[in-house]
């Protein structure tokens, strides 16, 4: 069974509550019998004894009396006679009311009988007999008839007497057994509240300190860094409760613990995963590129890359399906197979149909890659990409008037990679006026969230665009991401990943003199 | 803040599965979706009708889970269409190609009249 410890403790305290109750009752029964015994004794045989031993007396005396009267005719002695008559009266009808019913009343009412039997016979033939003269006579008559009622008298009051005798021995018999037995409840009571005293101030509390220690030895494991110490503790009580949710603190701990290290491996990821994309940013007379990102979690899917070969600026922007580690793992294929096929001249067509097919090769059905893959020939002042399944460009410029002005380049579209045999290869041209910029980026921009589920959308990340063209390229794309986080109230679901490239051929750029503006 | 709860309605109508999920179709939510439809292909239900006209949000990972059932789908013999008369979704399968290859129309019984296999 199982029992809270405050149930115990109440428990404990009220089973002592119980055996003292029991305690009072026991020596109240005990005062109570020897009450009944007094009662018994002075209330009931004394008085009993008193009237028997009066009435008895009285018929003795009477009996004296009127043959006293007989033999000396002494009228003192009549009178005497009827003076114990009175009294034998009184005496009878206290002991009439003391007996009440029973056998002993039975007694006393033959007593009675016998007294007024007496009475009658001196009243009504030897007291009349006498008067006329016959005091013989009136004697053998008294002799012969009164003297065995008087004995009779004093034979019932003998038998009372015993009874009441027998009553005070059956009642002092009583008491001794009463008294031994509320003896033995006593010890039995006492023994039994030593006892649950004992168990609540004694084995309670050791029980209680030992499973305490326990924990205590627990938690001390903890702070050292031990989540694997076991809490042996079955008392049924909160105690146990407690051990319980300590086991689940170190359960939660060993999982924060493995977190922690998945969370180290998450770093190297990371780690290899910014190795490979902060290459060295390609830089030249003719043009600026600035890459801007911000990731939503440790490691991502976004991806670029940039090189600048002889007079031709390869920038590459990329957005691997999903988030955490599977894009990542698909974001640095692509970006292998890329430079790998890169590596050995080939065209950008077989670069992109390679990396499709590695995609394929490695990734699941749920997976795909966008990707624009762009060649900017600076000597011809002309920008040519594959889209493949990305969200376009957006070239910005100026108008004749100089205000900046421009729009998304959407060219002829192909297919993600990772998913199409034949993701297509049709490619898209823009010529380049200096000081245009050209920016690509990931659907992390457009795709913000507001609180309201609103989306960031291409009509605000434009008029953003627009807004920023005055500054330079850093301080735009910074401007950019904060007007997409303050959309999303700082809660960023994906990646911002951009790459803005400003044409500016002939002029000598420094970082510091880098985006003038369009 | 990411939703993490997405309900999924299927029923059957004219011979295949209709599924509406009803939430966001995000990386949080994906899962379900993958699940439902990994269960058709398990149950031989080879083809299913995904209405997106509960879906107010998907993102690549969304996409990516219904593309991953049309392949799945098709190398069982079956297929998956799409219902859906969102713009933004339509833009989105536009955008990466995957309108090309899977029959995509405003109602469930347009898409399922595209049916390959």
């Amino acid at each position: 069974m199982r029992l809270s410890l405050r149930w115990k403790i109440v428990g404990g305290y009220g089973l002592m509550l119980v055996l003292i109750a029991l305690l009072g009752w026991v020596t109240y029964s005990l005062f109570a019998s020897v009450r009944e015994v007094q009662r018994t004794v002075f209330n009931q045989a004394l008085p009993r004894l008193v009237a028997v031993d009066e009435i008895v007396r009285s018929y003795t005396a009477q009996s004296a009396a009127v043959r006293g009267y007989l033999i000396g005719s002494e009228p003192l002695l009549l009178d005497q006679y009827e003076q114990e008559v009175k009294v034998s009266g009184e005496w009878e009808d206290r002991a009439a009311r003391l007996f009440g019913s029973g056998d002993d009343r039975e007694l006393l009412d033959r007593l009675i009988e016998s007294g007024s039997e007496f009475h009658q016979l001196v009243d009504r033939r030897v007291l009349p007999v006498a008067q006329r003269g016959n005091r013989s006579q009136a004697f053998r008559v008294l002799a012969q008839d009164g003297t065995p009622l008087v004995s009779q008298i004093g034979d019932v009051g003998q038998s009372l007497r015993l009874a009441q005798d027998q009553d005070v021995a059956q009642t002092e018999e009583d008491l001794s057994v009463q008294s031994n037995r509320a003896v033995l409840i006593l010890v039995l009571v006492t023994i039994g509240a030593l006892i649950v005293g004992a168990v609540v101030a004694i084995a309670l509390p050791r029980r209680l300190v030992a499973n305490l220690d326990k924990l205590v030895f627990a938690a001390r494991a903890i702070g050292r860094g031990d989540f694997e110490q076991k809490i042996e503790i079955h008392s049924g009580d909160e105690v146990e409760e407690l051990a319980n949710r300590f086991e689940e603190m170190q359960s939660g701990l060993r999982r924060l613990q493995q977190l922690a290290a998945h969370d180290r491996e998450l770093e190297i990821a990371a780690e290899i995963q910014r190795n490979l994309l902060q290459l060295p940013v390609p830089a030249s007379s003719d043009f600026v590129v600035v890459p801007v990102q911000r990731q939503a979690n440790l490691v991502g899917g976004d991806w670029y890359d940039l090189e600048l070969s002889g007079s031709s600026l390869t920038v590459v922007i990329g957005d691997a399906s999903g988030k955490g580690i599977g894009a990542a793992l698909m974001s640095t294929v692509a970006l292998s197979s890329l430079r790998a096929e890169r590596g050995l001249g080939a065209a950008p067509e077989r670069i992109i149909e390679q990396a499709n097919k590695v995609l394929l090769d490695a990734t699941a059905p749920e997976s795909f890659t966008t990707m624009i893959y762009m060649t900017i020939e600076l000597p011809k002042a002309e920008a040519r990409w594959l889209n493949m399944g990305h969200l376009p460009p957006y070239r910005l410029t100026r108008n004749e008037e100089g205000e900046p002005t421009g729009h998304f380049v959407d060219g002829p579209r192909n297919r993600v990679l990772g998913w199409f045999d034949d993701p297509g290869y049709a490619e898209t041209a823009s010529d380049l006026r200096s000081g245009d910029r050209i920016i690509l980026f990931t659907d992390g921009f457009v795709e913000a969230k507001s609180s309201e589920g609103e989306l960031f959308g291409e009509e605000r990340l434009e008029a953003s665009m627009l807004r920023y063209a005055p500054l330079s390229l850093s301080e735009m794309g910074e401007g950019l991401v904060a007007d997409v986080e303050r959309f999303s109230a700082g809660k960023l679901d994906d990646d911002l990943t951009m790459l803005i490239i400003e044409y500016r051929p002939g002029v000598t750029h420094g970082p510091e003199r880098a985006g003038e503006g369009p | 803040m990411p939703q993490s709860k997405i309900d999924i309605d299927i029923s059957e109508q004219n011979g295949y599965k209709v599924v509406r999920p009803t939430g966001d179709l995000d990386v949080y939510t994906v899962g379900s979706l993958r699940d439902a439809i990994g269960a058709m292909i398990e149950g031989e239900a080879s083809k299913v009708v995904v209405d997106l006209d509960g879906v107010p949000f998907m993102d690549s990972s969304g996409l990516g889970a219904l593309m991953g059932g049309v392949r799945r789908l098709r190398e069982a013999g079956g297929d998956l269409a799409i219902a859906c008369t969102k713009e933004q979704h339509l833009k989105l399968f536009t955008i990466t190609g995957f309108g090309e290859g899977v029959s995509i129309a405003p109602t469930v019984e347009e898409a399922a009249a595209g049916f390959k296999n």
